[in-house]
């Protein structure tokens, strides 16, 4: 019997594996084992493992997508579990990026995945999305989107785009390739960010876990469909979808002229761009404090804790606070004279809205109020207990 | 020239989700929408008209579908 060195099996071996496993592939016609071929040889970055990257990242997993990348700075939150699949009640605290690269590792062993724990900002988005063919934004937040759409435009990266509100999601692709009618790209359907109160986030407006389920589902579709070129992608057009009633509707977007002015011009420009101060949210130079700090400044005498949340929100925070509503004040910020010379820290229940609230106090008093606020909010707090309990 | 809109998101909350106006083209019908809907002066909204998005003033012909399509950012 001809013994082969081990290091000939291994491929033998997982050439069998992928068969099987891919089997249902080969045998769909139009897209087989050359289809599965191009998916092996793909590389995608998925920016963003919540409730649209979890459905992204499962099925380009499992359809054996060669190498993904999964960018995400963010921790498991309890609040998270209703929508984002990959994770367990025990991932609660830890990082999603790791924990979500975990998930896929035992869902497709042969496929390679890479994790990016540091938060996409401009001075690292260029150089990640450059070892990328394709980058799937599954964000939050309008400074990410904008970033990641800019990025992807300089680098002539196709990017699939994906985002909810409520009972409704939006779909589109920016090919952003080589021929300049597919140059179309975010700033096309929407040259300039909303200011921050205009658009509520999941955590204001609240979302059903299926919507992201389905949008994101949809990106994994455009993604399969960009590499093994099948079928016709969503290339410079908008897919709008209302999950209570299936009405949809596909736009054609158009080519601005004003597109280009909006955007930096090169890599140099792109990565002084400050997205956050371009999106209406302060440039984080206010103090955060993180929950154990928060925990142990509120049982000082000299430091009152302001809850900016609106008067029945809920839960009601269990220990001494007193409540002044960001609505409040944004009509008056001279309604807290009354603390002058002392140390509030402001909270909300995702940590968005104290922040808002701490710019605009910092605005009105400058230092005669020390101003801080409690980082991820009311939510963080509960996922630290809950964290302690597991 | 009745021209029938179609709204989306956080528009559709202020305005309904479809009504119908008349404008002969996409800048009166903003200033119309703006003096019923004060609200949505301040709002960023894409506008298309029968499915194509629109950039800048766009003349409106009857029986046109009008859609109002504000950005999302959940994911």
């Amino acid at each position: 019997m001809t013994r082969w060195p081990s290091c000939l099996l291994i491929p033998a071996d997982n050439m069998e594996q992928s068969n099987e496993r891919y089997a249902r592939h080969y045998t769909l016609a139009g897209f087989g084992q050359a289809g599965q071929e191009k998916l092996l040889n793909a590389r995608v970055l998925v920016i963003g493992a919540g409730g649209l990257g979890c459905p992204v990242l499962q099925y380009l997993a499992a359809a054996g997508v060669g190498t993904i990348g999964i960018a995400d700075h963010d921790r498991v939150a309890l609040s998270n579990l209703q929508r984002q699949i990959l994770f367990t009640t025990g991932d609660v605290g830890s990082l999603k990026a790791v924990k979500a690269a975990e998930s896929l590792r035992k869902l497709n062993p042969e496929i390679s995945i890479e994790t990016h724990t540091d938060e996409v900002a401009a001075k690292n988005a260029w150089e990640l999305i450059e070892r990328y063919d394709i980058v799937a934004d599954c964000t939050d937040n309008f400074a990410s989107r904008y970033l990641i759409s800019d990025a992807c435009f300089l680098l002539r990266k196709p990017l699939v785009f994906g985002a909810v509100f409520q009972y409704e999601g939006q779909v589109a692709v920016f090919d952003i390739g080589n021929h300049d009618e597919d140059r179309i790209s975010y700033r096309d359907l929407f040259p300039e960010s909303p200011s921050p109160d205009e658009v509520l986030d999941c955590n204001e407006a609240g979302v059903l876990g299926v919507l992201p389920g389905m949008i994101g589902t949809l990106q994994a579709n455009e993604v399969i469909k960009l590499i093994t070129d099948i079928g016709e992608v969503l290339r410079g057009r908008l897919f709008t979808f209302n999950m209570l009633t299936y009405e949809n509707m596909v736009m054609d977007l158009t080519m601005r002229s004003d597109t280009l002015n909006l955007m930096p011009e090169d890599r140099g420009h792109f990565e002084k761009t400050d997205y956050r101060w371009l999106c209406g949210l302060p440039s984080s130079d206010i103090e955060e404090i993180g929950t154990d700090d928060f925990l142990e400044a509120i049982t000082q005498p000299d430091i009152l804790a302001v809850d900016v949340r609106e008067r029945d929100e809920l839960p009601e925070a269990g220990f001494p606070h007193i409540r002044i509503p960001l609505s409040q004040l944004k009509t008056e910020t001279s309604g807290i004279d009354h603390l002058k010379g002392r140390k509030i820290i402001l909270f909300c229940q995702s940590g968005k809205r104290s922040l808002n609230a701490a710019e605009l106090l910092t605005a009105a008093y400058g230092n005669a109020i020390k101003i801080s606020h409690l980082k991820g909010g009311i939510t963080a707090l509960q996922n630290k207990k809950h964290e302690k309990r597991v | 020239m009745e021209i029938k809109i179609i709204a989306f998101g956080r528009i559709a909350e202020i305005t309904g989700k479809e009504l119908m106006l008349t404008a002969s083209d996409t800048d009166t019908l903003k200033q119309q929408l703006a003096g019923k809907f004060p609200q949505l002066s301040d709002m960023k909204y894409a506008v298309a008209v029968n499915k194509k998005m629109t950039e800048g003033n766009t003349e409106l012909n009857t029986n046109d579908t009008v859609a109002l399509m504000p950005p999302y950012s959940g994911g």
